[in-house]
């Protein structure tokens, strides 16, 4: 399986700028996923990638080879579209030999390979239906199908899952990786779906304005966002404006409260405004009965909302530091109701600090 | 899922509902008998009027068997078919690469396309042919052969091709499935070929039905440049004898509805057969 690196694209659409000089590395074998919203870019440098779209400047490296100059039909590239891409007047069979035909390859071969494909995909038994007999997520599957078998360098997927229903996505996204890991087959998945991103990847580039805005493992993409666009496409964060009150000591006043924040990385002086983030799962809430007193570390919040969402529920709050969400059990939030007052209490060990 | 109880499955069929549905306004019928009256009272005078007229001992479908033995009718009947499928495959092979490429990679030129494509509605048939008299006698050689007619037959049908290519091209997704082709190692001519024509048959089948009535039926222009096609052989008997004109006109109406019903049939049977030439090809 191939390496891809890609060096410098740039491109623009007019005014436009899609991608704006990006760098991206991908392993061999490896899964990664652009992450971002529309417009990010995302998608156009997957094309790039297909041949589909050329850039105005930068490189395009598989197995350290620039590959710009070749047509998307040279490139060996397996692709899966967003919109349902099988050739109408074709079974399913026929779809996935296709790329073996243009290979020339003996009908016997063509045949095998398209069965175990369909195999592979759970459609072993829809060999002679047509695109238009079978569903959205039985359609993409064949197309997945049909990518794979060219033994493609490099499998490239277009949000290949946004047009299917919310189970049929997270049970397709499970197999996907389960075909990608079984194959090794070096991939690269364009999705604004941050869930998935997070559930299938071996790495997660998240773009904003055709740039990279951070690249790492889901967990580091997660739990330690890098830039305030990062924290806020990823996941829920609550946001809190601070002073560094002593750089040595990494301490912030937020509002009343003195916050101890324990990033290694922080290294803003005193007296700079930064951007404290913590996720509504590391905010911990009490019921303040009559007579209870206040912790240290703890301060006090009024219910605003309660969201259920299954096993947890949102809490929205009013504080003294500004309006914070927490997640709660939902068998705790049993005991909540607009304007409970309630016992706020921060898990600093999570908070992330971001210069302004 | 919701479970079909033993109770559900014993309750006798409501069949008001059925009945309700199935109930056909009387308006519907009103409207469909007038329509229809509008259509085949014509054809059924036709049709009377060409078996009328037969001497006592005659056939009655003297008038029919007399054109069928007049040899000019058999050549200008067939000089109209060659020149129809000579229209039929100039347009084709003109129009499909042509509005395919539009389509995918120069769609600004769209407008372009829907303008240039209503021009022979605009200009009238004895205008434009007035117009390229000139012009077609500077090159004698092409002047006096009947190809020339298909030439100009292929402006006459140039709107009604290209709609229905054009329609055949938004209903897919041309880009995606162009893509997706080139992304398994497929060269542009052979995706048209294997992916793009078969999804484009039934437009291609209405376009060409409509480019073979339009050549079959076209007077002005064969009569100008002076070749003797089926309707310039049937205008011409018909004024001499009523009974043979009207009957010829009637075989003119067999031969496109026969040739539309050939084409349906064609068409209805494209996904099978496109399914069949695919496993064929290598």
């Amino acid at each position: 399986m191939a390496t891809v690196e890609l060096r410098g694209l740039c491109r623009r659409f007019g005014n436009v700028v899609a991608l704006d000089h990006l760098d991206l590395e991908v392993g061999s074998g490896e899964f990664v996923s652009l992450l971002g919203p529309s417009g990010c870019g995302k998608t156009t440098a997957l094309r790039i990638i297909a041949g589909f779209e050329w850039p105005d400047s930068g490189e395009v490296l598989v197995e350290a080879k620039d590959v710009l100059g070749q047509p998307a039909n040279k490139r060996n590239m397996g692709m899966v579209f967003q919109a349902y891409s099988l050739f109408p007047n074709m079974t399913a069979q026929q779809n996935v030999e296709f790329g073996l035909r243009v290979r020339k390859q003996s009908h016997e071969v063509r045949a095998q390979r398209a069965r175990e494909l369909l195999e592979l995909v759970g459609l072993g038994s829809a060999l002679n239906r047509f695109p238009r007999q079978l569903s959205g997520g039985q359609q993409q599957r064949v197309a997945l199908a049909r990518s794979l078998a060219i033994q493609p360098s490099v499998l490239l997927l277009d949000e290949p899952l946004s047009a299917l229903d919310a189970k049929v996505r997270v049970q397709l996204r499970a197999e996907v990786r389960r075909i990608q890991q079984e194959l090794g087959i070096t991939t690269l998945y364009v999705t604004h779906d941050q869930e998935e991103a997070l559930s299938i990847s071996d790495r997660v580039a998240v773009m904003s304005q055709g740039r990279i805005e951070q690249l790492g493992t889901p967990a580091q993409i997660y739990s330690g966002p890098r830039t305030a666009f990062v924290a806020n496409f990823v996941g829920t964060m609550n946001q809190l404006e601070g002073t560094v009150v002593s750089m040595e000591d990494r301490v912030v006043r937020c509002g009343p409260l003195l916050l101890s924040v324990p990033d290694p990385t922080f290294n803003h002086p005193a007296g700079e405004t930064v951007e404290l983030f913590l996720r509504p799962e590391d905010i911990g809430i009490e019921v303040l009965s009559n007579g209870t007193q206040l912790v240290p570390g703890q301060f006090e919040g009024r219910v605003t909302s309660l969201t259920f969402l299954g096993p947890v529920t949102r809490v929205g709050l009013t504080t003294d530091i500004g309006p914070l969400l927490a997640d709660v059990s939902s068998a705790v939030a049993l005991n909540l109701a607009a304007d409970t007052v309630v016992a706020v209490k921060l898990d600093s060990a999570s908070l992330r600090s971001i210069a302004r | 899922m919701a479970q079909v109880t033993a109770a559900d499955a014993a309750r006798p069929k409501d069949h008001r509902f059925r009945r309700a549905r199935n109930r056909v306004p009387v308006w519907h019928v009103i409207w469909l008998v007038l329509a229809a009256l509008v259509f085949l009272v014509p054809i059924y005078s036709v049709v009377q009027f060409s078996l009328a007229g037969v001497q006592p001992g005659q056939s009655p479908f003297h008038w029919y068997l007399t054109v069928f033995d007049d040899p000019m009718f058999r050549s200008s009947f067939w000089l109209s078919i060659q020149i129809a499928l000579e229209t039929v495959a100039v347009s084709l092979v003109l129009m499909v690469p042509t509005v395919f490429w539009v389509h995918l990679r120069l769609p600004g030129l769209r407008p372009v396309m829907d303008l240039i494509s209503i021009l022979p509605f605009v200009v009238p048939p004895i205008v434009l042919v007035v117009g390229l008299l000139p012009f077609l006698k500077n090159i004698t050689f092409l002047f006096v052969r009947p190809e020339v007619l298909s030439l100009i037959y292929v402006v006459f049908a140039l709107p009604f091709l290209y709609r229905a290519l054009d329609a055949g091209l938004r209903a897919i997704d041309l880009r995606t499935l162009v893509e997706a082709a080139e992304s398994l190692g497929a060269k542009t001519p052979r995706t048209l070929l294997l992916v793009i024509l078969p999804n484009l048959r039934a437009a291609i089948i209405g376009g060409s039905l409509l480019t073979i009535a339009i050549s079959m039926g076209e007077y002005t222009v064969a009569s100008l440049l002076e070749f003797n096609t089926f309707p310039v052989y049937t205008y011409v008997i018909g004024t001499s004898t009523a009974y043979e004109g009207v009957a010829l006109s009637f075989i003119s109406f067999i031969f496109v509805w026969a040739a539309m019903l050939a084409l349906y049939l064609l068409g209805r049977g494209g996904r099978s057969a496109a399914a069949v030439a695919i496993t064929d090809y290598n």
